[in-house]
């Protein structure tokens, strides 16, 4: 009985790694993969796991003949891969040493409170995202300033409004319509001629490669399910930011 | 080189640094990704001078940039998923969406097809070469875990 209650325990050390990866953005694959390597590690002689991107079903079993089952539901997502270095880092030495119930809770906690940039950085990084690639995509200079100062605007507005309406595919299409809004304003007084280069530097941020790129793995190494939501959310994503610009574009037909 | 081809890998290489910064990369990862931002758009440049079809060179780029994010990931105990978003985002075609979607707004159902098409051309080469990549990484990786122990994990 002992024994079971210790199991449990790192069993659900396991689900919490687990989980924590897929919020920051690994990839379905790589977290099967670390949960089953882990909970073989941790002394389960069979170990079923089913993954996807919104939930995680693991079972173990035990030398002395249990089984254990724990599920998590996963609803958020938000891309930081230094924490996920660092959980990949965590899970790699449970297989390797023979890791302390303390330790692991220790390296835990550190790799989710992973020293993060400050929220003003990420700001700045938009900004800086918009007006590389307006250049990149054959803007002008005044455009790409343009771009730059309208991307800090919209990142600075939607951190605020994510905090009202905590919805991302909602966000993106926000987002698109205040950049679309602003860059026609912009052609309005004539600052510059055309709307299409500050629009596409914007969008860059918004266009979800993260998603696309780990639906793409995922659908080809052979977790189809996981690729499928991906993909799906990925074609919603790209339909709200379009979504964004038509209802700023017909507006702006009337009024600008 | 070009002068609006300087720019442009310039541009995509500080994009890629904003990508990486947003993502919270950091240390050796955060300059292995800056690296790779930065060859994807030159290495574009380069295969696209002598293929005529954009397609084509996407594919061998992506083909190319996510091996290195392979091997790196590997070199530095990372998830390679790191790498490959990171480097690869000056490939991805911002700009033949947008005038898609700009085109679909007009009604101009011509040119929207032809813009589609061309998005689509371009965001599957890109993905076949993730696709090719990962898949022979995979291969690989599991050909030499079977060698070294049949039995064990790790």
């Amino acid at each position: 009985m002992q024994r079971g209650v210790i199991m449990i325990k790192t069993f659900g050390y396991a689900m919490d790694i687990g989980e924590q990866m897929l919020i920051s953005g690994a990839e379905v694959h790589r977290v099967e993969e670390s949960v089953n390597r882990i909970c073989y590690a941790l002394g389960a002689v069979r170990v079923d796991v089913f993954i996807i991107t919104s939930s995680m079903v693991v079972t173990i079993y035990t030398s002395d003949g249990e089984t254990y089952t724990q599920t998590r539901r996963v609803t958020t997502t938000n891309t930081n891969f230094e924490k996920l270095h660092r959980l990949n880092q965590l899970s790699r030495e449970i297989c390797e040493k023979n890791l302390t119930e303390q330790e692991i809770e220790e390296k835990f906690n550190a790799a989710v409170h992973c020293k993060k940039f400050p929220i003003w950085l990420e700001f700045v990084c938009y900004a800086i995202i918009a007006g590389a690639f307006t250049l990149f995509f054959g803007g002008n200079v005044i455009e790409a300033i343009l771009s730059f100062f309208v991307g800090g605007a919209v990142r600075i507005t939607t951190f605020f409004f994510d905090r009202i309406i905590p919805n991302k595919i909602f966000c993106k299409f926000f987002s698109t319509a205040i950049t679309t809004f602003l860059a026609f304003l912009a052609v309005k007084v004539g600052w510059i001629a055309d709307v299409d280069k500050v629009i596409i530097g914007n969008i860059m941020p918004l266009i979800p490669g993260i998603g696309l790129t780990n639906a793409i793995r995922d659908l080809f190494t052979g977790d189809s399910i996981a690729g499928l939501l991906r993909s799906i959310e990925a074609v919603l994503t790209a339909l709200s930011i379009a979504a964004g610009y038509f209802l700023i574009a017909v507006l702006g037909g009337f009024a600008l | 080189m070009t002068q609006t081809e300087i720019i442009q890998i310039l541009a995509g290489f500080v994009g890629s640094i904003g990508f990486a910064i947003l993502f919270n990369i950091r240390g050796k990862r955060l300059i292995v990704t800056a690296i790779g931002g930065l060859l994807s758009w030159l290495l574009f440049v380069v295969f696209s001078a002598f293929i005529a079809n954009e397609a084509i060179s996407y594919f061998i780029v992506a083909l190319v940039i996510s091996t290195y994010a392979e091997v790196m990931a590997r070199a530095l105990k990372t998830p390679t998923t790191t790498f490959i978003i990171t480097s690869l985002i000056p490939l991805i075609p911002g700009g033949s969406l947008y005038y898609t979607m700009a085109c679909a707004f007009q009604g101009n159902l011509e040119t929207f097809m032809q813009k589609a098409i061309y998005t689509l051309q371009l965001a599957s080469a890109l993905a076949l070469g993730i696709i090719v990549s990962t898949t022979l990484a995979k291969m690989l990786y599991e050909a030499v875990k079977s060698k070294e122990n049949k039995h064990s994990f790790y």
